[in-house]
């Protein structure tokens, strides 16, 4: 099959040389299978194949893109695209920039991050893993919510100026299994990302959901009063945080357009907690990283923030070439984000709740719909949802209804940090609109904040 | 392709699926420009066809898509597969609601076919606009075109084929400064749907450089203006981001799906219950809200569902009573029988798919407000003794039950006494959604009301984005925090 997809892009390489126009061609390929799980019953049991071509054709300082969903079999309407690009870039304007264009100067493969077992794992295995992970849980009030998301994705890559081809192969999966009480309105969660079969391990979900679900079903859920509390964000919010860290804030073309909270200034200077160790890591497999980006520039590890010091801003070739700058090897469809570790001894939620304190600690493990309130500022807001609870001092624990936060991620991640867990999960942040593309980031299990505050409070759920 | 459709859908009937549906798009083309200071930084088009086969089986769905057509019987199967595992797991066995089976076409208003424009007439309008919007005070500029067209054809397994060919313009123009400070801040401009038609003559050149116009003035108003106080106020709030507090307080807490815990893992719930259909005061007595999916001009307007089922106008919100839901064949079923009473009389037609690859679920249609009987913008803030106008959708976040919420706005303009007194920068308001409907106070006159389309909503799992409309007035509501 790789040989077939590389033997196509060379095809269509050959035909664009002969057109006499500059074309970049992108393939992606997509086997994605996804058993979606509502009211304890498959709601949805779904999987779709497509192949996704992109054209980007060049003319000196024009540029222009078609895509389309086609098949291999469909050459002809490939060499059509070819010519539809071309047709395109006459009419576009000049950019006020030279956009690069990518010269492989060696032919790139990786598989490494391609398990076929994930890849290919059957229905009645996801059916069993769900079975698994909620035995004995559900009642006629707790329904099984979740999705069980599972694919390969094949990305291949020609330019006319070589012949050399760049061509990644991953699989991927991503559950989250959600226990909702059916009338009283809450839900609790447990969630896995995974790179290889292996990973997949329903009775971690279990325990977990089994956890949460003893204190949902028997604690008074209470409004908590508005005011400062010290926050232990689960994975989920953490990687959410980041995940609009990522988007407004080291990105050099953002910044440039005044979409970011840090300034050019700010390199080399202490923005967060000397305990904030941010990398992008495309070593570690979890985050299903690119090795080299779509422009052949080999990714190494890359620091943005070490001990809290601002190392630099990320950059896209596009942004790269329109502001002046050096490209990063940042030109691909997700980062691999690594927070690093701490040195608290705390792995899972029991050991959590179990910790001894001198101040009560509000545990957040997700946070729903955030959103950018102040780029220049990093004022980010959401909604606490998935199982938080209230750990109280003298170590009761209180079910808490959800509140909201709207804070600055300076103040989230500045010298408020308490600790960060010395152990990691990788989360799962995949979208599934559009080309699938899977991503994680690696975030310590939990990161204890202390002082922060919560802006709204729910009297019910 | 139908007649092969149409055995297929016979043969898998034959294995014992209870319905089947096809939706075949032999096109569906967009094309999105973006120029970005003056550079056409996005020319691109995409074309795709496929077809997506759903399956009901022992009351569980199995669903199969592709883009490769050479192997349609093999998708029935994969389809009918998916279905007969699902079919391991069920609850409460998919029933769907009765409909008359449609032969039918649909085409949306459409004068001037975007895709047989050229290009450089598309790039000559986004310079025309660049051009207006680069003035002192705008640090940066985008223009934005996109358009889309798609055919689609459905066929059921109960006698139904509908055809349909919709097209769709979304132009942009926003324009983004920095105060002294460095705090950035935006200004967009989306038209209303004027006229009877979405075509590319939709786009009025004298009405955009009117309104380019007009966010260069008032982002510049916003670089010297001093924060929004944090406080109460009333909150007038302009289309430019009424349509945005209906869509998500009122749309999507009344998706039927929604409400019977089919987006629990993903989009969240809705504090609503099947109880308190023909109960709950949602709102003020001056609230009524509507699902109309006939609005003559709306990406909210289709024709027929991807049930198959015809476009309606349903009332959600009458005077401030919730008496209606957004809703499809299944859900209509599974929430009287969970009710034990009809509380829907048959599906509302609103089920939707993004593309061939996906399955319909719950959307929007145009969710509506009907204009009210407090005059204009002016009259209502003349009755308006501490308040503040607010316009721009500038961030939005609202809790998983849709139970409270968090908006930012563009701009914000303080009224005292009946008088606009001054502009303010990052405003924001929030509120618990019952208790902010029901503080509704002012609705404004027809001459308040327009049609806003949202081009990126977003739900389900895999996600799917849709297109849809609201039609909205001016509306006051009283005793809001602002400012946090
Ligand atoms: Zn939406």
């Amino acid at each position: 099959m790789k040989e077939r997809i590389l033997q196509t892009l060379r095809e269509l390489r050959t035909y664009a040389l002969g057109k006499g126009v500059e074309v970049v061609l992108f393939y992606h390929e997509e086997d994605s299978y996804l058993m979606r799980f509502a009211n304890s019953a498959i709601s949805l049991n779904t999987n779709e194949h497509l192949i996704r071509l992109e054209i980007v054709a060049y003319s000196d300082r024009k540029r222009a893109s078609y895509e389309m969903i086609t098949d291999l079999s469909k050459l002809d309407e490939m060499k059509q695209g070819v010519d539809i690009a071309a047709e395109m870039v006459q009419h576009a304007q000049p950019l006020m920039y030279q956009p690069t264009i990518p010269q492989f100067t060696e032919t790139f493969s990786d598989e490494s991050g391609y398990d076929a077992t994930l890849a290919q794992i059957s229905n009645e295995e996801r059916l069993g893993y769900f079975n698994q992970a909620v035995k004995g849980l559900e009642t006629s009030d707790i329904k099984l919510s979740g999705i069980f998301s599972n694919g390969a994705n094949t990305l291949a890559q020609i330019t006319t100026r070589s012949e050399h081809t760049q061509y990644f192969k991953t699989s991927d999966a991503q559950v989250t299994v959600v226990l909702a009480h059916g009338t009283l309105k809450w839900e609790v969660i447990a969630e896995q990302s995974a790179q290889k079969k292996s990973e997949l391990d329903p009775s971690a979900l279990h325990r977990d959901l089994a956890f949460l679900l003893d204190h949902y079903q028997h604690d008074t859920p209470q409004q908590i009063p508005l005011g400062k509390y010290d926050i232990v964000f689960g994975p989920a919010a953490t990687a959410d945080v980041l995940h609009f860290m990522n988007w407004i804030g080291f990105g050099g073309g953002m910044m440039k357009r005044g979409y970011s909270f840090l300034t050019e200034e700010q390199i080399g200077k202490k923005v967060f907690s000397d305990k904030f160790d941010l990398t992008d890591d495309p070593t570690r497999l979890e985050t299903f990283p690119a090795r080299q980006d779509f422009t052949g520039i080999p990714r190494k590890p890359f620091p943005i923030f070490q001990k809290g010091v601002f190392q630099g801003f990320t950059w896209f070739q596009d942004d790269a070439d329109e502001f002046g700058a050096k490209p990063t090897g940042h030109t691909v469809m997700h980062k691999s984000l690594v927070l690093a570790c701490g040195d608290q001894e705390v792995n899972t939620l029991e050991e959590l709740v179990a910790m001894p304190r001198d101040k009560d600690i509000l545990y957040i493990p997700f946070l729903h719909y955030t959103n950018i309130v102040n780029p220049s500022k990093g004022v980010i807001t959401g909604s606490s949802r998935f199982g938080a609870l209230l750990l109280k001092k003298g170590g009761s624990v209180v079910v808490p209804y959800n509140v909201r936060l709207t804070q600055s991620l300076l103040d989230i991640f500045g010298d408020k940090i308490a600790w960060l867990s010395k152990s990691a999960t990788p989360y799962n942040i995949s979208a599934s609109y559009g080309a699938r593309n899977p991503s994680a980031i690696i975030v310590p299990t939990f990161v204890r904040v202390n002082d922060l505050e919560i802006s709204h409070s729910n009297a019910s759920y | 392709m139908l007649g092969q459709l149409k055995q297929h859908i016979e043969r898998i009937k034959g294995k014992g699926a209870t319905y089947l549906d096809a939706r075949w798009y032999p096109f569906e083309e967009a094309n999105f420009l973006t120029m970005w200071n003056g550079n056409l930084k996005n020319t691109s088009a995409s074309r795709e066809s496929g077809l997506g086969i759903r399956v009901l089986y022992k009351g569980a769905w199995g669903f199969s898509a592709s883009s490769d057509l050479s192997d349609v019987a093999g998708l029935f199967d994969k389809a009918f597969d998916n279905a007969r595992v699902a079919a391991e797991r069920v609850t409460f066995p998919v029933r769907l609601a009765e409909k008359d089976a449609i032969q039918a076409k649909f085409e949306s208003p459409c004068r001037i076919n975007p895709f047989e424009v050229s290009l450089s007439e598309k790039v000559a309008f986004l310079k025309e606009m660049d051009e207006k919007l680069d003035q002192p005070g705008v640090f940066q500029r985008v223009s934005d075109l996109s358009f889309m067209r798609k055919q689609i054809v459905f066929v059921d397994s109960e006698g139904s084929e509908i055809e349909k060919l919709i097209t769709e313009v979304f132009p942009t123009l926003q324009v983004l400064g920095r105060d002294s400070e460095g705090g950035a801040h935006e200004r967009k401009y989306r038209p209303g749907r004027i006229g009877e038609t979405r075509g590319w003559e939709s786009i009025d050149r004298q009405l955009f450089s009117q309104h380019a116009e007009r966010i260069v003035k008032e982002l510049n108003q916003v670089l010297v203006a001093d924060t929004c106080p944090k406080e109460d106020r009333s909150v007038i709030i302009l289309p430019g981001l009424m349509y945005l507090q209906t869509h998500e307080t009122i749309g999507h807490a009344l998706e039927l799906d929604r409400i019977l815990g089919y987006e629990l893992a993903f989009a969240g719930g809705s504090f609503v219950t099947l109880d308190d259909f023909g109960k709950l005061r949602y709102g003020s007595p001056k609230l009524t809200a509507r699902a109309d999916a006939t609005l003559l001009n709306s990406p909210g307007s289709f024709g027929y569902d991807d049930d198959g089922v015809p476009a309606q106008n349903n009332v959600l919100i009458d005077k401030g009573i919730l008496v209606g839901a957004i809703t499809g064949r299944q859900m209509v079923e599974e929430a009287n029988a969970k009710a034990r009473r009809q509380v829907f009389d048959g599906s509302g037609g609103a089920n939707r798919a993004t593309a061939f690859y996906r399955v319909p679920i719950e959307r929007m249609t145009n969710i509506n407000i009907d204009p009210g009987e407090d005059g204009s913008l002016d009259d209502i803030i003349k009755t308006t003794e501490k308040g503040m106008i607010v316009d721009g959708d500038h961030s939005w976040s609202i809790g998983s039950n849709r139970e409270q919420f968090h908006f930012g706005a563009e701009i914000g303009w303080l009224v005292d006494d009946g008088q606009v007194t001054k502009v303010v920068k990052n405003p924001t308001h929030k509120g618990d959604t019952v208790k902010f409907w029901n503080s509704l106070s002012a609705v404004g006159d027809k001459s308040t009301w327009e049609v806003k389309f949202v081009d990126n909503c977003g739900k389900g799992q895999p996600n799917q984005i849709m297109q849809l409309g609201h039609g909205i007035p001016v509306c006051r509501f009283d005793n809001v925090r602002i400012g946090e």
